[in-house]
């Protein structure tokens, strides 16, 4: 009993932002990660065709959180049934909802590809990840604009706290294409060119992931007030924000070791409001025996 | 433990939950002549669409979109936030907003005094709106393409707005956090909701992938031609059923809600997956097969969808299952609000002994001739605890248990 019960475990991460590594974002590869349509390097060739690069870039992170050599996994992943999957994106499918519009206005509906049926529907990302893997528990895509990464966190949290997963990956990602940039415009204020990135972590009940790191991850507040942003990052997260925040900080906490301070992690924007979380090390400071 | 939903609203191409359960008793469909987009150029002619031009005279007439008519202020459709008018692009939020600002007076519930939150289901969120913005040259703000702002413009203090986009099972997924929110204490009351406006890339996907020439989705019939979107939206309002406010008779309890994923494939739905969910509504709900006497079935009319649903109700139920009925011959396939729309017509059929036939069916196929599809006429029955099946995109599968409440 001498844990905080309202911690949940994060028991594993990964940041995926192409061109970025481990030295300037923590949670990166060693090497820069790859661009999406490179995602074979991560992956292996299979399952790739007519996947968007969101969705591989989703695929790259949850790979390597997992601990998986390069290549298609065996499937099911042992242990994968009745996890759950929420992902956090806002542009993941637009390029191709406005492609399949003007192709369709252009010429007409027959010169669209059918491969692209399942990117028309926007939980896309999720439900892959959970076929590759064999996640058969609650799986959620969650669109609420700069919160979305944090909201996704909340959620898993929800699932988990009540008794419909024990483990949880939960994702956020977002593309930077041509549709998605212009769309990342529209809204008040300065901020940075969007940038392509996936962030994921591990949540779970303590004692669900097979590979503890003893890191622990408090409830998400909401409030009125930005969060301060810990290090360089590849541009305007916007949706991916909070997640690749948070595998960032739980890779910097690793990497300190016993007695690393607690960091708060957080997203938002002036419209959609802030979010933030308390992450913790090993021993949780603060725990109420 | 049980909770109750004791605030609805919904807005459909029929109109509110009294019209639409009318024209379902009476078999009557919605569908009309597709107006988005270009039928030829799309392949898909027909749409259970909500007619906003005419919308303002139909509200009036019928005294609003309410599902109840409790609480209504009586505002009509044209100068309430459910219109679209036609010079801004359509938005699923206006008709989102409506239904619950219409929910929340319908339960009493005050956000400004209690916790509340709000989790909005949705398949195609506001693409219609990106599309009329990267097709038209439409106006848009980033944060119109989500439904915070949607939601806050009718309840600005509610603690949290999730837009959630689980395809056609969303408004399911949106009701079992609702549960779960409630069942952590960590609210009050949660207004659940769902809501779409169809796009021309869905219907283009349709027209290219269907062999579709439907003018009327008929489910679980032998000619079935595929399915045909609705639209609309619905949201309702659910507390702990000891903190419900006194003196207002819930519209019925939640029994349980099961969630989870097929991962299987990313558009065909797979029996077992399905199975499992409804297994796991049973077993949250604490109720056996056959205390259940109604099923609400997804009932999409595809190639598909059908023979896996008839099949997954037979092996949940046996040969001796209670009544199945569906809507979206009726409304179509309001895919985000589709699962809480069935609920309200399911608690519905429960308080007025009369269940609904599926609209749009004639010559039952096989695989569900041991099904006790309601074909044809309305059937007398008073069933008490009902099922509700939602089934997405990407194997995603929410099932309901809702029980009815004696008034």
């Amino acid at each position: 009993m001498s844990e905080r019960t309202d911690l949940l475990a994060l028991d594993g991460w990964a940041v995926h932002a192409p061109g970025w590594a481990a030295a300037d974002l923590p949670g990166s590869p060693e090497q820069p990660a790859c661009p999406p349509e490179r995602a074979k390097e991560v992956l292996g060739r299979k399952g790739l065709l007519g996947k968007e690069p969101a969705t591989r870039l989703a695929l790259c992170a949850v790979h390597r959180a997992l601990g998986l050599p390069p290549g298609r996994p065996a499937e099911p992943l042992p242990g994968a049934a009745g996890t759950a999957v929420v992902v956090a994106s806002n542009f993941g499918n637009v390029e191709t909802v406005c492609t399949v519009l003007s192709d369709m206005r252009e010429r007409n509906g027959s010169v669209v590809s059918p491969m692209d049926a399942p990117n028309a529907s926007s939980n896309v990302i999720a439900s892959t990840i959970a076929i590759r893997y064999g996640f058969t528990g609650p799986n959620l895509t969650v669109c609420s604009g700069a919160t979305a990464g944090l909201d996704a966190v909340r959620l898993a949290r929800v699932l988990l706290l009540s008794g419909r997963a024990r483990k949880a990956v939960v994702v956020g990602v977002e593309p930077a294409d041509a549709v998605a940039t212009k769309l990342a415009g529209l809204r008040p204020g300065a901020h940075p060119p969007l940038a392509a990135a996936a962030g994921v972590v591990l949540l779970g009940i303590p004692g669900a992931w097979d590979e503890p790191t003893g890191l622990r991850c408090g409830p998400v507040a909401r409030h009125r007030e930005p969060v301060a942003v810990t290090g360089r990052e590849p541009g305007e997260l916007y949706g991916a924000a909070g997640v690749v925040r948070l595998a960032s900080a739980a890779a910097r906490m690793a990497e300190a070791g016993p007695g690393a301070a607690p960091a708060t992690v957080g997203c938002g924007d002036s419209e959609d409001g802030w979010a933030s979380l308390e992450l913790v090390p090993g021993t949780p400071a603060g725990a109420v025996a | 433990m049980p909770v109750a939903i004791t605030g609805s609203s919904m807005v459909s191409c029929l109109g509110g939950l009294d019209e639409t359960f009318e024209a379902l008793l009476a078999g009557r469909s919605g569908v009309s002549p597709l107006r988005t987009g270009d039928p030829d150029k799309l392949n898909v002619h027909y749409a259970y669409s909500i007619d906003d031009a005419g919308a303002a005279s139909k509200g009036t007439a019928s005294g609003g979109p309410a599902s109840t008519g409790r609480a209504s202020t009586g505002t009509g459709l044209g100068t309430d936030p459910a219109s679209n008018d036609e010079a801004g692009p359509r938005s699923a939020g206006r008709w989102l907003a409506h239904c619950v600002a219409e929910a929340l007076r319908d339960a009493g519930v005050d956000p400004a005094e209690r916790r509340v939150a709000v989790i909005v289901g949705t398949g195609l969120r506001e693409h219609r709106a990106v599309e009329q913005w990267h097709g038209d040259g439409a106006e848009l703000r980033l944060a119109q393409t989500h439904f915070t702002e949607a939601v806050r413009s009718v309840a600005p203090d509610v603690t949290e707005v999730h837009t959630l986009a689980n395809a056609c099972a969303a408004s399911g997924y949106a009701l079992a956090l609702a549960v779960d929110l409630l069942e952590l204490g960590e609210a009050d009351a949660v207004v659940a909701a769902g809501c779409d406006t169809m796009t021309e890339s869905m219907l283009t996907m349709i027209g290219r992938v269907g062999t579709t020439t439907a003018d009327t989705v008929r489910p679980f019939d032998a000619d079935r031609d595929g399915v045909l979107l609705g639209e609309g939206a619905v949201a309702v309002v659910v507390e702990r059923t000891e903190r419900t406010a006194k003196n207002r008779p819930a519209l019925g309890l939640v029994r349980g809600v099961g969630v989870g994923c097929d991962a299987h494939h990313e558009t065909a739905p797979d029996l077992a997956g399905i199975v499992a969910t409804m297994r796991d509504a049973h077993r949250r709900a604490g109720v056996a097969p056959g205390e259940i006497g109604l099923v609400v079935a997804h009932g999409t009319a595809t190639a598909l969808n059908d023979p896996t649903e008839a099949a997954a109700l037979v092996e949940a139920f046996g040969p001796d299952g209670p009544p199945v009925t569906g809507i979206k011959g009726a409304i179509g396939h309001t895919s985000g609000g589709a699962a809480l729309m069935s609920v309200l017509v399911a608690l519905k059929a429960m308080r007025s002994g009369v269940v609904p036939p599926v609209v749009g069916l004639r010559t039952p196929i096989p695989e569900a001739e041991k099904l006790a599809l309601v074909n044809g006429q309305p059937l007398r029955a008073r069933p008490r605890v009902a099922q509700v099946n939602a089934f997405g995109f990407g194997g995603v599968n929410a099932v309901t248990i809702v029980e009815a409440v004696d008034v």
